[in-house]
């Protein structure tokens, strides 16, 4: 039977063989969006649901201390319905926050921000995209009026230039870098600009070495460029876009000669791409966290919107503004409300109009003061006292992971709600097992816009239950003590006939029965709608229809090399590795993979008498792992790259957590280093 | 534009290959991979003369033969011949057009050379490589490379009966740039490659 890969947010179609309690093999049907193609984690690391980390049981505990103690899922949740009710009363809804999660339904998010908003009147929600595509959110939204990939996948056929900046696209969304890599094997031109020697670096015509953190110096000095021959498209601009006068001015510090000070690339190359991007007429740009987790993510995010309204490309097929989602649900947990400041189908809490129609639909009156970002509630902790965690595990994906420990070691109430035991559960007061995604009905969004459904194939193990069946439960014990309504709902299509309900301009005309042979894109307004491939053909979702230029500036990252710490620490993925490591490190993957390696490149290295292999500690003011020494020249002299996918050796404990000022993203991809040896 | 298919009027559009629209038996050709005329099993009488359907693309008038006497030899000959230089035992498919065309692969008596003694070779841990299964579509050497991937972990190597897939220099799969992704897994018709986690 078909389902959806549950890793990356490409969404690949799979179909797993099960027998006997395990996956014999993992085929992909020949239907979109990956025609037959998986990675390695889709083929071979769907295994995970079978792991012996498996949490099987509801388990509470009064404090930290105690051991955990298995209890009935009636038991723990009442337990967590009085707790979480004792804390209202108590500390009102600002106390509360509750986090969804990418990883789960399109239905259980929704369900979840329903029940943080409903019943406990808080908007404190929030979900791991917070940490990955959140600059791109703000500047996309400002401008465009909306944040998801303009264009679909299949516009990659179409495309003949792309401009691929932080993104490492070979192993963190694997069928798509193939997919670029055999347009580009057809004729295509690829620029790619990463400080990285990636296997997209490899593939491109141009690869711009840049710096760490100096993209959005290039991107600006790029636009300069443009103006300065002439190259924009004036027509567009004058038509589609407004802000543009004042956005002009402020590039006026970006010359091509400062932009090679600054990211250390020749000024040709950056000429070069700045005429091969705004004289292609079909050119896409897609990009990932090498430009968003930066305390700059979202100017940096802005300086490329700004480069593709001057060129005009966005709102054509084969171009556009394109970030790739990280997590398979990442685009759905944002359009199902998993956010502080939107309701479903980014209706805003402060604003009226959205309010009201969610008031009337769960006759409720709703909280209008915009909610705390995740990073922002971690840090108000003890203020913050009771948090519902769904499906992550902040302690190996927030930075700065011992300051993470300690806030939450002081937290009065955790309760984490999961498929496996990972570094967070142990924080835990109420762990509730949850079904992972062969054991249940439900829809994910990829990353262009397409909803598709996953499929029980299994039952779950233990007293494992899918989180809408456990969000429906403690919602109804909820609203029975708060008097307040809630849907029961028979399963997870009577969640989505709801959402079709709340967002029909969004969602409308998508039915579990269309999406049976293939996923369909919103906007779908109505049952006969194909679903847009295309976003802004012909006008932006904003306020007056057009496109907004914003002038951002190049700043500093938070933490530069110094005497102490000379090196600079990159973090990041691996193809074999999922995030946290939860998943694919209890799956077949982790034998092909399985420890900590960090890049170092060999001057670096040959400096400080570094052998490949080697055992050595990485050590920045926050603190120090262990890991094994792979010199190369993928990364360049003076950096060195961590991939953060392991536990006993986090590359968190070494980041810190300076935050962009809009997005809240943390620096993940910079913080000063030194390198040990181990004597 | 029309053409005749077993004596029949069969409209077609521009650039289609007649594997679209005729169904001989076939092996090598994948719409992914762009393998195409290796097997000659897909061949069919055009105008007389016989051609490969997953190459030959249609054309006004043609009059095309999926099923005549010859072909029905020929595809038996060339099924026996699989059969006797290669394990087909998890390659159902092409076992049910043997035995459709009443292939006797006994019939040739034994071969100096034989595939089927070549050793598995186990060298990652997600899939084997059991050449003696294999038939030499070259399907996965293409959706390695320009296919799918364009990862050129695989290719060619060798001459004749004994030419067989593998990788550059015979490497083990983890000292390639293989990725792993098993997309070589998913074209093999022949469970030549496949997953260790079907092995029991
Ligand atoms: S590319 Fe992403 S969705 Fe596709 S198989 Fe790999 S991890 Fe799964
Ligand atoms: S698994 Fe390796 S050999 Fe097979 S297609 Fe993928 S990269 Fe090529
Ligand atoms: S291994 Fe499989 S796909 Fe590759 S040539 Fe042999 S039979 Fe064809
Ligand atoms: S399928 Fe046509 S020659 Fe192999």
């Amino acid at each position: 039977m078909r389902t959806t890969c549950p890793y990356c947010g490409v969404g690949c179609q799979v179909e797993p063989e099960i027998q006997g309690g395990r996956i014999l093999r993992v085929l992909a049907p020949d239907i979109p969006p990956n025609h037959g193609a998986l990675c390695v984690k889709g083929r071979f690391g769907l295994d995970f649901p079978f792991s012996g980390k498996r949490l099987l049981y509801p388990m509470v505990r009064e404090d930290r201390h105690q051991a955990f103690r298995r209890v009935s899922w009636d038991e723990a949740l009442d337990f967590t319905a009085n707790k979480l009710l004792a804390v209202l009363k108590r500390r009102g809804p600002e106390a509360i926050a509750v986090f969804p999660s990418a990883k789960t339904t399109n239905e259980e998010v929704y369900l979840t921000q329903k029940l943080a908003r409903a019943l406990l009147s808080t908007n404190h929600v929030d979900h791991c995209s917070r940490l990955c595509h959140s600059s791109s959110t703000v500047a996309l939204s400002r401008s465009l009026g909306g944040a998801s990939m303009t264009n679909p996948l299949e516009d990659i056929w179409k495309t003949d230039l792309f401009l691929v900046v932080g993104s490492n696209t070979t192993e963190t969304h694997p069928v798509i870098g193939a997919m670029i890599k055999k347009r580009v094997r057809q004729g295509a031109g690829l620029i790619v600009v990463d400080p990285r020697y990636t296997g997209m670096a490899e593939a491109a015509t141009l690869w711009l070495r840049v710096r760490p953190g100096t993209d959005l110096f290039l991107l600006n000095a790029m636009a300069r460029y443009i103006l300065e021959e002439g190259l924009w498209d004036q027509g567009y601009v004058e038509e589609r876009t407004e802000g543009f006068a004042a956005w002009r001015a402020s590039l006026e510090a970006y010359t091509l000669e400062e932009a090679e000070g600054i990211t250390g690339v020749e000024k040709e190359k950056i000429a070069l791409a700045a005429r091969l991007y705004a004289t292609t007429e079909r050119a896409g740009a897609y990009w990932a966290m090498g430009v968003t987790q930066h305390t700059k993510g979202t100017a940096t995010a802005q300086a490329l919107v700004n480069l593709a309204l001057l060129t005009g490309k966005v709102g054509k097929e084969g171009a556009g503004l394109n970030p790739l989602r990280g997590q398979n649900n990442v685009q759905g947990a944002g359009d199902m409300g998993g956010l502080p400041d939107v309701l479903p189908g980014y209706l805003k809490v402060a604003e009226e109009a959205g309010r009201k129609r969610f008031e009337a639909l769960w006759g409720v009156g709703l909280n209008p003061e915009p909610g705390l970002r995740m990073t922002e509630v971690f840090q108000r902790i003890p203020e913050v006292e009771a948090i519902y965690l769904i499906g992550e595990d902040p302690v190996t994906s927030e930075p700065y992971q011992d300051h993470l420990k300690a806030k939450l070691e002081a937290l009065p109430f955790l309760v984490v709600q999961d498929i496996l035991e990972n570094e967070t559960t142990s924080f835990a007061h109420v762990v509730l097992p949850a079904a992972s995604f062969l054991e249940k009905d439900g829809t994910f969004t990829n990353t262009d816009r397409r909803v598709q459904r996953i499929r029980k194939l299994l039952d779950p193990p233990g007293e494992a239950r899918p989180d809408w069946w456990i969000l429906q439960e403690l919602g109804r014990r909820l609203a029975q003590a708060l008097g307040r309504p809630w849907a029961s709902y028979p399963g997870p299509e009577a969640i989505w006939e709801e959402v079709r309900r709340a967002i029909p301009e969004m969602m409308g005309g998508i039915t579990y029965r269309r999406l049976e042979r293939e996923g369909v894109r919103w906007p779908c307004p109505h049952e006969d709608h194909p679903g847009e491939a295309v976003l802004f053909r012909e006008r932006f979702n904003t306020p007056t229809g057009k496109a907004r230029f914003f002038p951002v500036h190049y700043t500093p990252p938070a933490e530069t090399p110094s005497q102490d710490y000379p090196l600079t620490l990159s973090t990041g993925r691996v193809l074999f590795h999922w995030h946290g490591g939860t998943l694919s490190r209890n799956s077949q993957l982790q034998e092909a993979y399985p420890e900590l390696k960090v890049e170092v490149n060999p001057k670096d290295a040959g400096r400080l008498g570094i052998q490949d292999g080697e055992i050595i500690q990485v050590v920045s003011r926050r603190g120090r792992i262990r890991a094994r020494a792979w010199v190369t020249d993928r990364t360049p002299e003076g950096v060195v790259y961590a991939p953060f996918h392991f536990a006993e050796a986090p590359a968190n404990r070494l980041t810190l957590d300076a935050l962009d000022p809009f997005s809240r993203i943390p620096e993940y991809k910079v913080a000063a280093v030194r390198l040990e040896k181990l004597d | 534009m029309r053409l005749r298919v077993n004596g029949q009027e069969v409209e077609a559009q521009e650039g289609t290959l007649l594997l679209e629209i005729t169904d001989p038996p076939h092996l090598c050709y994948h719409p992914h991979t762009e393998t195409r005329g290796i097997c000659r099993l897909c061949l069919v009488e055009v105008d007389g003369r016989l051609l490969p359907a997953c190459t030959t693309q249609a054309q006004e008038g043609m009059e095309v033969r999926t099923d005549t006497q010859e072909l029905q030899t020929l595809r038996r000959t060339l099924l026996e011949w699989l059969a006797l230089t290669t394990d087909l035992g998890q390659a159902p498919s092409l076992l049910a057009l043997l035995k459709a065309h009443h292939g006797q692969p006994q019939r040739w008596g034994k071969l100096p050379l034989n595939r089927r003694e070549r050793e598995p070779i186990r060298d990652n841990p997600f899939f084997l490589r059991d050449y003696a299964k294999c038939v030499n579509c070259r399907l996965c050497v293409d959706a390695c490379g320009d296919g799918i991937m364009g990862v050129y972990a695989l290719a060619l190597e060798g001459r004749g009966l004994m030419a067989h897939p593998t990788t550059p220099l015979d490497r083990p799969l983890p000292e390639t740039p293989c990725v792993f992704c098993g997309n070589c897994l998913q074209v093999c018709p022949t469970g030549a490659l496949r997953p260790l986690s079907a092995e029991v």
